[in-house]
């Protein structure tokens, strides 16, 4: 009986415990979500992420505002933030999204104008201070009306060659895209054990893994040789004469490229140039820092930033940014307009700067201090300002992954540079009729 | 507090005290499960099932179905799976066979190797196609890289960058994953299958060879047709490894169709027409099982 007795108290006891820290942490989570002091943002996680780590904790120090900090992996941050902005959770008071997802997100009406909120800070406009290429990014229509984002994260290609193996062989940085085929066939015919563990250096290393990886290495090509995506009806015209000729050079320039870049993603072209295995490529500035890390790379301070070289047209890159939006169904969007007029001041973007997220703001850019770290940044600023979007449609998932394959294929060797592009054109016309 | 009532040193059994059947006390206890399961299972069931038969703009319409039938995209993925899976169901049952007799005998270490054997399987897929990846890497890659070291121009060996060495590529990956499965159930299948036919046919003068295909084989069917049966149906919806080793590629080489619905659904956010296409698969799928399980029914009859 006493035992039994017992073992009821110590039952009670510990219901007692639980119901206590129980309404201990209703307590808590409440004051989080009620109060109004907290904002969620939800974002890419990588270095972007540790950066607004830190600036959140400065924020809730200066404002006493509480940021919640969502990362996800890129692959699963745009169906993620599609579907909670779709099902309307208000789950987000911001969002961060890569440019051309925008278009996609405009068309969907699920953002807030950010017109309005920056009438009440008393302004009409973004300052001037931002990259105007990076600003045209966050209206729609393209560069001409309603704001519904900031850049918050400035990259854009840049063209990178092995200055040490352009000097050996007397060769200038080059200007068009005929300079590098000629340098890749130097390069590649010369250096057949030149490589620093042994082997050859391969004049040239891209990549040709079909999806984005594809279509992003080609799009300067395609630009350059006065290939335009489509017309001004908007039926695509990559079959142009302009645009087979762009695919049979990539195919040519691919003869110097290390066999299998047909499989090639951004890793294996960083990869090539820190093992030295290879010349010249197009990639983007997120592995600048790598290239003079002794740990990862053995080229430090032997690869070079050049522009994005030409042929019929100028030479541009293609823009990546990362753009900060307030979803339509934001619970607090006044609160969430100052949190990202802060995190995209000229003060902010430069400690965000100094954990290797490239600005959007050209003070940024060219602060001495900076530029002392990062040599690269007049480079990536002349990138910057001359880049050019991906075509501005909400369809260029889709679009991008059939152009993908067939420039895939055309570098895998499975069709002709014509085949591609007119089956390319005609899926792309496939595409935007239904879209329709 | 209600003391009284709580120390009471008998507590009648919760039936007892309201009085429920074993019936009705059942399905009350049953009843938190039936309802997670209908959250969970039935209702995103009914509501893709639904989706399939709207278009983007929500009306209701068959174009999803019909879009199917001239999709190129679609039919190519659907080969590819078929493909994909006849070619990998074949080496990992042929091999898994072969390691299981081997290993159903007496041999020395018996227990090490049948250990060893199971490790693969062990693995989360995405592993699998992360280490084979990087295995398969044409200029880093430990594949190439021992094949250089014996002689060998590995120039043309870009396993995972041209169409036809890339499947091979995510065959093997699979078969070296799988086939482990194979070898533990037709192993577990010979072990149930006892003496005396064998001692039957050892009398009567069967050779070896023979022993195999009138003893065995038969005596096995049920455990191969099993084996077969699991099989096929996770070979027709492989997802992950395929993902990481080749992304579909090159240029749609080894894009199976479930690489395609996902992307349908979470890259083009068209989940009417994902789903439309998850249920042409599954219906692919029951076809074929329901074809390996009529054979079984009729060998057991």
């Amino acid at each position: 009986m006493r035992r039994r007795r017992r073992s009821h108290i110590g039952l009670r006891a510990a219901a007692l415990v639980a119901a206590l820290v129980f309404a201990l942490c209703a307590a808590g989570c409440r004051r989080g979500v009620s109060g109004g002091k907290a904002l969620t943002i939800a974002i890419n996680s990588g270095v972007e992420g540790d950066a607004l780590r830190q600036a959140a904790k400065d924020y809730e120090q200066q404002t006493g505002v509480h940021i919640n900090i969502a990362e996800f992996p890129y692959a699963n941050l745009f169906e993620k933030e599609l579907i909670d902005l779709n099902a309307r959770t208000g789950a987000y008071d911001l969002i961060m999204l890569d440019d051309p997802w925008f278009p996609k997100f405009v068309s969907q009406d699920v953002l807030t104008d950010l017109g309005p909120l920056l009438q009440k800070h008393g302004r009409t406009a973004p300052d001037d201070d931002f990259v105007a290429a990076s600003i045209a990014l966050c209206r729609d229509p393209f560069r001409t009306a309603g704001l519904f984002a900031l850049p918050y994260v400035g990259n854009s290609q840049l063209f990178f060659y092995r200055k040490d193996l352009f000097a050996k062989y007397n060769l200038k940085e080059p200007a068009t895209w005929d300079d590098v085929l000629s340098a890749a066939k130097t390069i590649s015919a010369q250096e057949t054990n030149g490589a620093p563990g042994g082997g050859k250096v391969y004049g040239y290393v891209m990549r040709a893994a079909q999806g984005n990886a594809a279509v992003a290495d080609f799009m300067p090509i395609f630009w350059a040789f006065g290939g335009e995506m489509f017309d001004a009806n908007r039926q695509p015209t990559v079959n142009s004469a302009e645009g087979i000729a762009a695919l049979k050079f990539m195919l040519e320039l691919g003869k110097y490229s290390p066999p299998g870049y047909a499989s090639f993603n951004a890793d294996e072209v960083g990869a090539h140039l820190l093992q030295g295995t290879a010349a010249m490529s197009i990639n983007w500035p997120a592995w600048i820092s790598s290239f003079s890390d002794p740990a990862k790379s053995k080229v430090t301070g032997k690869i070079a930033f050049g522009q994005m070289p030409s042929a019929k047209n100028p030479g541009s890159a293609e823009i990546g940014n990362w753009l900060i939006s307030i979803p339509r169904d934001a619970r607090n969007p006044e609160a969430a307009m100052d949190f990202l007029l802060w995190m995209t001041s000229s003060e902010q973007m430069k400690s965000s700067a100094k954990r290797g997220n490239p600005p959007t703001r050209r003070s940024v850019f060219n602060d001495s201090q900076l530029v002392a770290t990062f040599p690269s940044y007049p480079a990536q600023l002349k990138s910057l300002e001359t880049s050019r979007p991906r075509p501005r449609t909400p369809l260029w998932n889709e679009i991008e992954n059939a152009f993908g394959i067939y420039l895939s294929k055309a570098n895998s060797g499975e069709l002709s540079a014509e085949d591609a592009m007119n089956q390319a054109n005609a899926e792309i016309a496939r595409i935007i009729t239904r879209g329709k | 507090m209600d003391n009284q009532q709580s120390i009471r040193p008998h507590p009648k059994p919760l039936r007892e005290s309201v009085n429920l059947s074993d019936r009705t006390l059942a399905s009350l206890l049953l009843a938190p499960t039936v309802a997670v399961l209908l959250a969970l299972t039935i209702y995103p069931l009914i509501y893709s099932i639904k989706i399939s038969f709207q278009g983007q703009d929500g009306n209701w319409t068959l174009e999803n179905f019909v879009r199917m039938a001239s999709d190129r995209f679609f039919i190519s993925a659907l080969a590819h799976t078929f493909v994909y899976a006849a070619v990998a169901l074949t080496f990992e049952f042929l091999i898994g066979l072969a390691l299981a007799l081997l290993l159903n005998t007496h041999i020395r270490g018996r227990g090490l190797f049948r250990a060893l054997l199971l490790l693969p399987m062990m693995l989360p897929a995405v592993v699998v196609g992360v280490v084979w990846r990087l295995m398969l890497n044409s200029n880093f890659g430990a594949v190439n890289g021992t094949l250089k070291s014996i002689g060998v121009n590995t120039d043309a060996l870009t396993w995972t960058a041209s169409p036809v060495l890339a499947m091979a590529s995510v065959i093997a990956a699979d078969v070296w994953q799988w086939t482990p499965f194979m070898f533990l159930i037709l192993l577990a299948g010979l072990q149930a299958i006892p003496q005396e036919p064998y001692e039957a046919a050892l009398i009567d003068g069967s050779s070896a060879w023979q022993t195999f295909i009138h003893v065995t084989l038969p005596l096995l069917k049920p455990a191969i047709l099993i084996a077969l049966l699991l099989r096929t149906m996770d070979l027709l919806r492989v997802f992950d490894q395929i993902f990481i080793l080749t992304e579909g590629g090159p240029g749609f080489a080894t894009e199976t169709a479930s690489l395609y619905i996902y992307r349908t659904a979470f890259r083009f956010s068209n989940f009417g027409y994902a789903a439309a296409m998850s249920f042409v698969l599954l219906a692919v799928t029951n076809i074929i099982s329901i074809g390996y399980l009529r054979v079984l029914q009729t060998k057991e009859a």
